[in-house]
């Protein structure tokens, strides 16, 4: 089996977009999340987010030719992170056509501006189809899951494979696995890996406020995601992407790529419990967990770091440390264990592609980003946290988890090296 | 040594049966599931649907109040798993460990019905019929139904799937062309390959004959050929599954086989080449000389039809037998690769020539599949 290293990293996110900034500001515990801006949530029952700022969507179309006449928000996310880490990775033409692009994305978004004119009519869905049909005009009733995938695939020429996966909240983290497992059984040299998700528009919004996951501390944006903490409410959804080039060693040496870090392990599990909880026992996470470690070939006491998946739910943050000291036994204990979550909020699909290269630049900064708002844990959280602020990461593996609604599961394990 | 992957169970759910045996039965007598759809079609150019008629997820799983919670397509999917399950004669927790079952399927879009957008919408409009954010903040989310979420995303099919069969191994969902379903059943045959897992369950569902699917249908130009050429592929629905082990493993616990997987490619659709040259480059990435037969991909699209063909002639394949399923049950979409794969294991089990049958996966989306399958005498 070949080794695999990530050499380029791209990320738009609430706390900062391109990498630099992600960086700097996530290592300085800055909240990416504020009041709702994108549209007017004054009514609703949660009103903040975390909103990427200061995107500039016409420099982004620009580039992107084939993307005028989109309109979905995670589209454009995901072209822009694209492109940072291709640039990074300093791709040339001809690794681009030989690679094999893994994107994960979210739900595809109704807007419902396109249909409220025809609330009153008395056959809805004819004056639905006469509305987007008749007139031929270009708007999509609902914008292709494998949009983006397509937009980047003409535009880098990508033709060793498209994947457009689904999974939840494990998509981003099962994006990165699956295209490392492709590269390591030989089926291509290079691999454009990431994920973008952007539930804030008043449906998305709305139908996570009915699942009663959102935290609902409105006043108190910033504070409000509080992994692991006795006061935690719920989450806060995020929005964005990001991406990364992996690459066998052997095609990264011969191009001299600046290389991040190894992927060196990937588990997934499923918990088959229920769709809208996760199983209180924690089995699937362990699962995932430890399909990981065996994947890598390693022991429990080799890990040097979990980035959590870590959301601020009542459930998810019990069930995660639990799952965690099971997997990694009295280990746990003596590792940091942080969630970058209560800065960018959930980013949902996007999420675990954000974690990824958040591991792949905590070993390669050696600093651990912490895990803001963190008080009083919970009686039920004991590990460490991270609840101080950054510090030096010391080691040389990090693990990262990430848990989708509907029981799937997914971990990555990234090492330095060397 | 690279292990080799055999069907041991086929789970369908389509318009013409729930066997490969039965669909290709019905197929073989000329049967067409093609109806009129209960919507007014004069806006589309296509006027046909192929549904399923009578479905019932109940008869599979009375009372079951995870049923309530589903799409129609989640229905199919779990119904289909299912049937494959126990075609397979595997049960998790009892023939392997819920852990060694590797679980990929994939999905279509969404398939709301008009009236629950109907029921959104109604409290989200103004006046003036533009958006009322306020109205839809105070009184229109307390009408959403919580479950919408379950409904809509799409890997829940394959999380109720998980769920149903007690499926806990290594997994992933794919979206939302015939392709991607194809990818999902590579994934699997991956995951037997590599060792990771002596068997895995891959599918797909999708539910393409409701109003919402016509319109974004419609909008995607997949109803192009009908209006250049006054046909094309007729959206059916369902879900298929497949139950995939490690040859060793099947052979040792006595089960007989469908078919071996001895071959499988994927293509990307460049940019700038056409659909024929996709195809080509598909089926002649296969290590396949003499071919029994092919369940071909054609679907009444005369573009997709013509493409193939022509493929077929470029490569030189020259199959005793050539089968056109869609051409019966609908265009299946996400669902349609499991479909094809199953009819081909059906067919290759059949075959007394020892040569391989084909299952092209072409046609929508970015990603074109073929498989080879062979026969496996009885043990």
């Amino acid at each position: 089996m070949r080794k695999v290293v990530i050499t380029g990293v791209g990320v738009v996110s609430p706390v900062g977009s391109g990498v630099e900034m992600f960086w700097s500001n996530l290592t300085s515990g800055r909240s990416g999340i504020g009041p709702i801006t994108l549209f007017d949530a004054s009514a609703f029952p949660i009103r903040i987010a975390g909103e990427v700022k200061d995107f500039e969507l016409e420099s982004i179309t620009e580039q992107f030719p084939n993307s005028n006449g989109c309109r979905d928000r995670k589209v454009f996310l995901a072209l822009a992170a694209a492109q940072e880490a291709v640039t990074d990775a300093k791709l040339s033409d001809g690794d681009l056509h030989r690679a094999l692009l893994h994107m994960g994305v979210g739900l595809e978004a109704i807007r419902l501006e396109d249909l409220t004119p025809y609330a009153d009519s008395s056959d809805f869905g004819h004056s639905i189809v006469s509305s987007l049909i008749d007139d031929q005009t270009d708007r999509m009733l609902q914008t292709p899951l494998d949009c983006a995938s397509n937009i980047l695939g003409r535009r880098y020429g990508l033709l060793a494979g498209r994947y457009t996966n689904c999974s939840a909240c494990a998509a981003g983290a099962q994006v990165v696995g699956e295209a490392w497992q492709m590269l390591r059984e030989g089926l291509a040299q290079v691999a454009l890996a990431g994920a973008t998700d952007s539930m804030l528009n008043p449906l998305g919004l709305g139908g996570f406020s009915l699942l009663r996951v959102l935290s609902d501390e409105n006043e108190n944006p910033q504070q409000a995601c509080r992994p692991f903490d006795a006061s935690r409410k719920g989450t806060v959804l995020g929005e964005g992407a990001a991406f990364v080039v992996l690459e066998t060693l052997e095609n990264a040496l011969a191009r001299n790529a600046c290389i991040y870090a190894e992927l060196i392990g990937y588990g997934s599990s499923m918990d088959a419990y229920r769709v809208s909880d996760p199983d209180n026992t924690g089995r699937g996470a362990i699962q995932s967990m430890n399909n990981a470690l065996w994947a890598a070939g390693l022991k429990a006491d080799d890990i040097d770091c979990v980035n959590a998946h870590g959301t601020g739910t009542l459930k998810n943050d019990v069930v995660e440390t639990a799952a965690i000291k099971e997997s990694l036994g009295r280990h746990a204990y003596d590792i940091p264990v942080h969630a970058v979550k209560s800065m960018t909020g959930h980013m949902i699909a996007a999420s675990g592609a954000l974690e990824a290269v958040v591991a792949a630049l905590t070993i390669r900064h050696e600093v651990v980003p912490p895990t803001i708002n963190l008080e009083t844990a919970d009686d039920e959280c004991d590990l460490d946290y991270v609840a101080d602020g950054s510090r030096e990461f010391v080691g040389e593996t990090v693990l990262s988890n990430s848990f989708g609604f509907g029981g799937q599961n997914a971990t990555l394990i990234l090492r330095r090296y060397a | 040594m690279v292990k080799n992957v055999v069907i041991t169970g086929v789970g369908l759910v389509t318009p013409l049966g729930r066997s490969p045996r039965e669909v290709l039965g019905r197929v073989g007598r000329g049967e067409v599931a093609t109806s009129i759809p209960s919507f007014d079609v004069a806006s589309f150019a296509c006027p046909f649907c192929a549904p399923v008629v009578s479905f019932d997820a109940e008869e599979c799983f009375c009372e079951n109040k995870n049923l309530r919670l589903m799409s129609r397509d989640a229905q199919m999917a779990v119904v289909a798993a299912h049937i494959a399950m126990e075609d397979a004669y595997v049960k998790a927790d009892e023939t392997y460990a819920s852990e060694e079952i590797a679980l990929y399927g994939s999905t279509g879009v969404s398939s709301l019905s008009v009236e629950e957008i109907a029921r959104i919408i109604e409290y989200a409009a103004g006046s003036d019929g533009s958006l009322d954010l306020k109205r839809f903040g105070q009184v229109g989310l307390k009408r959403v139904r919580p479950v919408l979420s379950f409904r809509i995303l799409a890997n829940m099919p394959i999380c109720f799937v998980s769920i149903f069969e007690n499926i806990r191994g290594q997994n992933a969902v794919y979206a939302p062309w015939e392709g991607q379903g194809a990818q999902a059943i590579a994934a699997g045959i991956r995951a037997i390959r590599r060792g990771d897992v002596p068997c895995a369950l891959v599918g797909s569902c999708d539910v393409k004959t409701s109003e919402l699917s016509f319109i974004n249908l419609q909008q995607l130009g997949v109803f192009e050929s009908w209006e250049l050429h006054g046909k094309g592929c007729i959206p059916g629905e369902g879900a298929a599954f497949l139950v995939l082990e490690d040859a060793e493993h099947a052979n040792k616990r006595g089960k007989r086989a469908y078919a071996k997987i001895t071959d499988y490619a994927i293509c990307s659709t460049a940019g700038d080449s056409s659909l024929k040259d996709t195809f080509s480059s598909t089926i002649s990435k296969l290590k396949t000389n003499s071919i029994e037969a092919v369940v071909a991909a054609g679907d009444g699209d005369m573009t997709i039809s013509e493409s193939e063909q022509q493929a077929f002639e470029e490569v030189g394949l020259e199959p005793c037998e050539l089968l056109r399923p869609k051409l019966h049950l609908g265009n299946l979409f996400a669902a349609a690769a499991a479909v094809q794969v199953g009819l081909a294991a059906e067919l290759a089990g059949r075959g007394e020539s020892g040569r391989p049958v084909l299952a092209d996966c072409f046609g929508y989306g970015s990603e074109q599949a073929s498989f080879a399958l062979e026969g496996i005498c009885a043990k």
